[in-house]
């Protein structure tokens, strides 16, 4: 028991514990956008760097209540993600995601230029408002919203457009004005993610927002399963939490990352829990049809 | 599905290889023993873009464990390294930081970098844990709290030695100064030197900016021709440099310039070749055969020996010089508690070490001396003038 304790109150444990839970809110954002909607974006940490700095200057400068800024941090990046939305989101596929990477630079180059956000000496001073607590509390929230969203009727519209997009015009849906509230959706849980992190580490340098970080975000998702939610969840736990379980092995760690990546990739191509729907596994037992989860033809 | 029970076999069995690789590397390290040993915690990136300086910065550290370990250790106990490896991440960095403070290790040293510096710091300074960087030495570091040290030359010390040496030495009487805007290293180290090149009764004939990566120069080195001057102060980092050089060369221009540890690097060189020749660069440590003496030629001496006869740079030997401190606070304070000896640490004052000597200032900044300043020869740095630091 006493041991339980202690591990639990491990800051360590805790740190990377709420560490994992910040990043699981961004990768929920992005399993919106690419696990729902279809589209590939690789400037993920650009939007968690927007709500990042929006909402630290706000709490150095402003003194707002930091529930305040971390929303107005979520806001800002949606606001750019609305802004990006409209002329990219015309593209598809490799184009689409080569603007958002350009779009991904193009915002670490202005952080590393501006004044106010301290340019690449970074941003310090900001206060500690991060707990585990009101990281899990976001978190909650974030796969209640996000699950409502996606059996709503607007949610169902996005899988239409991830599925077909012709199709889901010939069926009266508007693609890019969807897709556009599907990116402003997404983004927006990214700004909150980002302002969560930077109320965490208290210090902000534009250097950890590279594409590096895009990449680490979509890896969650693709390799949980593209499009579900127990899968995001899944494959940012697995992923940001072996790094440090193998810390271990030393030299080999990443090299050992890496593998599980490509063995992920070689047994489970849809990701880890791509295709499984548990809502359906669950009235599948209960009807008792004897039924293995199967595979979609149609995933991208 | 035979072929991919195969596959499964054989990576499994991988994996087992691997784990077991791994687990042989762990024993090689000496068992903890409880209270009898004094840990000192390495922050810093054994991979990842960093790697290089946490390398060499562990080298140093590793060294001085072993000296201070065969000459009896520290209050009658051994030193022992922990490594925490954050993959020059600095999410990760957080999560080592927190992971060695929960190791119960004594100090921290690192990181060589200053943003991770000051994001490890945050976490240290709350937990009363002592950070020393041997490396940082951006702004803003040691003033986020009385735990928080860093044993590197400073620019605000080395520039206006560097100056007055131009000034005394070499006659110079009018510069040219050149920063690379955008970039914080330069507009800080510019901001450094104007108000020393004033002091020192130079005067500044032509200010120009160049950008980062830019490689064209010929309109700013066009204006400079208008204008006499003994030399060029450049701020900014050596390619950048070296290409300017190259173009002043080009147009006839035959001064040379000087600038901070920006232009370390043997690129500039590399790059400039003969347009560099007697450019002058200044850095807290540089391997000088003729005035190493003591504890300098030791450990130069030791480096080599272990490193197939290779130079140290600056890192090993701050990584060195960390430990040392540290061991030499917790000697005097007769404890490894940081909230004891972190007041003995702040009161070091003239201490030797293999990069100079070091004093913490009333705001805790090392002053460090002597100053380094070498100049191009070949295809080589060679130390020109150690110029000792007169507080």
């Amino acid at each position: 028991m006493e041991a339980i304790i202690s591990l639990l109150t491990n800051p360590y444990y805790i740190q990377v514990v709420t560490m994992m839970g910040i990043f699981l809110i961004a990768a929920l954002g992005l399993h919106l956008i690419t696990g729902v909607t279809g589209q590939f974006s690789f400037g993920h940490a650009a939007f968690l760097s927007i709500g990042a700095y929006c909402s630290a200057l706000m709490s150095i400068h402003l003194h707002t209540p930091f529930i305040l800024n971390m929303l107005a941090g979520g806001l800002m990046a949606a606001l750019w993600g609305v802004i990006l939305g409209f002329p990219s989101l015309r593209l598809t596929g490799d184009y689409l995601g080569i603007t958002t990477l350009g779009f991904g630079e193009i915002v670490r180059v202005v952080f590393i230029n501006m004044k106010i956000t301290g340019g690449a000496g970074g941003l310090a001073g900001i206060p500690r408002e991060t707990n585990i607590l009101l990281v899990y509390i976001v978190v909650a929230l974030s796969i209640w919203g996000i699950y409502r969203i996606q059996n709503s009727r607007f949610g169902r519209a996005l899988v239409a457009i991830r599925e077909d997009e012709i199709a889901a015009e010939s069926m009266g849906i508007n693609p890019l004005l969807y897709k556009i509230k599907g990116f402003a959706l997404g983004t927006f849980f990214a700004g909150v993610s980002g302002a969560l992190f930077a109320h965490l580490m208290q210090y902000l340098n534009p250097a950890d927002f590279g594409f590096a970080r895009s990449f680490e975000i979509l890896n969650y998702v693709v390799l949980g399963g593209l499009g579900s939610i127990p899968g995001a969840i899944l494959g940012t736990a697995v992923l940001s939490l072996a790094p440090e379980f193998l810390r271990f092995v030393k030299e080999y760690r990443m090299m050992i990352y890496g593998a599980l990546m490509v063995l992920m990739m070689i047994f489970r191509p849809y990701g880890l829990l791509g295709g499984v729907d548990f809502v359906q596994l669950y009235k599948r037992l209960k009807s008792r049809r004897k039924a293995g989860p199967t595979l979609p033809g149609n995933m991208p | 599905m035979k072929k991919s029970r195969y596959l499964l076999l054989l990576v499994a069995m991988l994996a087992l290889a691997l784990l077991v690789a791994g687990c042989g590397g762990a024993k090689e390290t000496p068992k903890a023993a409880g209270g009898d040993t004094i840990k000192i915690g390495f922050l810093g990136g054994l991979t990842g873009g960093h790697a290089h300086y946490g390398i060499e910065t562990l080298k140093g550290m590793q060294m001085a464990v072993d000296d201070i370990n065969s000459a009896g250790g520290v209050n009658g106990k051994k030193l022992e390294i922990v490594e925490g490896d954050h993959g020059s991440n600095s999410s990760e960095a957080a999560n080592v930081t927190q992971k060695l403070i929960t190791q119960k290790v004594s100090a921290i040293v690192g990181d060589p970098t200053t943003g991770i510096t000051k994001s490890a710091a945050q976490i240290c300074q709350p937990a009363k844990m002592v950070l020393l960087s041997a490396g940082a030495v951006g702004p803003g570091v040691v003033e986020i709290g009385d735990y928080i040290y860093r044993d590197t030359l400073l620019d605000a010390v080395a520039a206006p030695a560097v100056t007055k040496y131009l000034a005394e030495e070499l006659k110079w009487e009018k510069v040219a100064l050149v920063t690379t805007t955008g970039l914080s290293y330069s507009e800080g180290l510019t901001g450094i030197f104007k108000p020393a090149l004033a002091k020192y009764g130079m005067e500044i004939v032509a200010e120009q900016s160049i950008m980062e990566k830019d490689t064209n120069f010929s309109a700013q080195v066009t204006s400079l021709r208008q204008k006499q001057f003994d030399g060029v102060i450049f701020t900014g980092y050596y390619t950048e440099g070296a290409l300017f050089m190259k173009e002043m060369r080009k147009q006839g221009l035959n001064q040379v310039m000087a600038g901070g540890d920006g232009l370390l690097g043997k690129e500039l060189y590399e790059l400039g070749e003969n347009a560099v020749q007697g450019s002058m660069v200044y850095a807290g440590f540089a391997v000088d055969s003729q005035t190493a003496a003591g504890k300098t030629k030791e450990f130069i001496e030791k480096y080599k020996a272990g490193n197939n006869n290779a130079l140290p740079d600056m890192f090993p030997a701050q990584g060195y010089d960390a430990v040392m401190l540290l061991a030499d606070a917790m000697k005097v304070a007769n404890s490894n508690d940081p909230t004891v000896y972190k007041d003995k640490l702040a009161q070091t004052k003239d201490w030797k070490g293999v990069t100079g000597t070091i004093t913490f200032d009333e705001k805790r900044e090392p002053i460090k001396s002597p100053v380094y300043l070498q100049e191009v020869k070949g295809q080589e740095f060679v130390v020109k003038s150690v110029i000792s630091i007169d507080k």
